[in-house]
């Protein structure tokens, strides 16, 4: 297995923050190709430990490692190459450009990375077709349904080809159908070997479609579990309705 | 109560005996629930005693009688489907006893056993979502929405566990406990 991220005793403070520190001795690995879902009550430092790991944000105290880059040591240029080229970032509220098409909004990480633009074109026609956007190359967002949107979001983030798709809350604008498609085209992905760190509250949600889930509690890692696929466990072992009550 | 009217139910569709009736009512709870042949048959015949439901007719013998729905049993059956529940809210699982005594023995010390109950809960979680999505792949979206409450359930147990868990945390140093 390969490592893809490790944090070693990672804590964050904000200026003119709280003393208390949003990310407070975060230890933990991901492998390259782990679904990792990370929970946690609001304020529990979810976004900030995100943002460590995109280099958006440089960590206090500890180290960032991603695929075996020392995020903090680089300078802000070459930070912003990293950024570009190794990191799919999607947001709760998709944050598309509302004058670019589909298309463009999903060719612009490519054209700041100076991907050739056939090369580009050709990912982001793929990329469409797989995430069920090819009718909608030429709309603007504004005509887009909201799981719509986040599924370009998608596709913007992975136009460069990056090895680790970070996502905080794709799923917290969208209503509960439009959610679970977007974490089905997540999932698809993942099976076919896109490592995903994603941030949710919606346990089942976590539960469903990610292998591993992280809470965190006050900027610490409260727990950490791996859960088993479950496709062939049968009803009666996870449900049953008041045996008990059988006797009429 | 639940068997009495599931076959009471069952009959109002049309005339079954008594096999039937097991078949029928587990494929309907989608194996959720196994009843054994004996409880169905002691329950007909105590629906029969009853006056709800009478043999189809009296030839043949008695483990194939089929069985239908009397007008008695009809009004009954009417009036319990559109009565709502009422009962006090279950709270069944030996985990609410558990937690409250291992909280009196070890002074509110049950961070262990709350960090493990929630990771069973965590996984049921996952096996129910398979459940569900399997049962709507089989064109079962009845059965879908029964497992779609006990996902319900298990979320509102994950964050009973996890309001447990932050009152510890808010307060931690109550009784002997440093
Ligand atoms: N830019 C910032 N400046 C100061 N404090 C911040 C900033 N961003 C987050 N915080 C604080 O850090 C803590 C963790 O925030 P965040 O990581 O956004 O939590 P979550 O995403 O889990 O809701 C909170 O107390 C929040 O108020
Ligand atoms: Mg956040």
């Amino acid at each position: 297995m390969t490592v893809m991220v490790e944090l070693t005793d990672v804590r964050k403070l904000y200026n003119g923050g709280s003393p208390q520190a949003a990310v407070d001795g975060v230890t933990l690995t991901l492998q390259q190709g782990e679904f990792t879902a990370v929970m946690g009550s609001s304020g529990s430092g979810k976004s900030t430990l995100l943002n460590l790991i995109a280099g958006l944000d440089r960590p206090s105290q500890g180290r960032v490692l991603v695929d075996g880059v020392d995020v903090a040591r680089l300078s802000e240029t070459e930070l912003a190459r990293f950024r570009r080229t190794r990191i799919g970032f999607i947001f709760q509220f998709f944050n598309l450009l509302n004058n670019l098409t589909v298309l463009d909004n999903i060719l612009i990480p490519a054209q700041l990375a100076a991907v050739s633009p056939a090369v580009a074109r050709d990912r982001a026609t793929a990329l469409m077709h797989e995430l069920g956007l090819a009718e909608k190359q030429m709309l603007f967002p504004g005509r887009l349904s909201g799981g719509e949107r986040q599924r370009v979001a998608i596709a913007r983030a992975l136009i460069n080809q990056p090895l680790l798709l970070l996502a905080d809350e794709p799923t917290g604008a969208l209503a509960s159908r439009a959610g679970e498609q977007v974490m089905e085209r997540l999932t698809e992905l993942n099976r076919r070997g896109q490592t995903i760190l994603l941030v949710t509250h919606d346990a089942k949600l976590a539960a469903a479609y990610a292998s591993r889930i992280i809470t965190l509690s006050d900027g610490r890692v409260a727990d950490d579990s791996r859960l088993k696929a479950s496709p062939e466990v049968a009803p009666s072992d996870v449900l049953r309705l008041r045996p008990g009550e059988a006797s009429p | 109560m639940s068997l009495r009217f599931g076959i009471l139910g069952l009959l109002a569709e049309e005339p079954l005996h008594g096999y039937e009736v097991k078949t029928r009512f587990e494929s309907l709870l989608g194996g959720t629930w196994e009843v054994n042949i004996g409880q169905i048959y002691s329950t007909l015949q105590r629906l029969e005693r009853d006056g709800l439901v009478a043999p189809a007719d009296d030839r043949g013998d008695r483990g194939k009688l089929p069985y239908h729905l009397t007008a008695t049993g009809r009004r009954t059956l009417n009036d319990w489907l559109r009565q709502p529940e009422d009962e006090p809210q279950p709270l069944r699982e030996e985990i609410y006893v558990k937690l409250l005594l291992a909280g009196r023995l070890a002074n509110g010390n049950v961070e262990r056993l709350l960090a493990d109950q929630r990771r069973v809960y965590l996984q049921r979680l996952k096996d129910l979502s398979g459940l569900e999505r399997r049962s709507r792949d089989e064109g079962r979206d009845d059965l879908a929405l029964l497992v779609r409450g006990a996902v319900f359930h298990t979320e509102a147990d994950l964050k009973w566990t996890d309001a447990w868990a932050e009152e510890i945390r808010r307060a931690p140093k109550r009784g002997g406990r440093q």
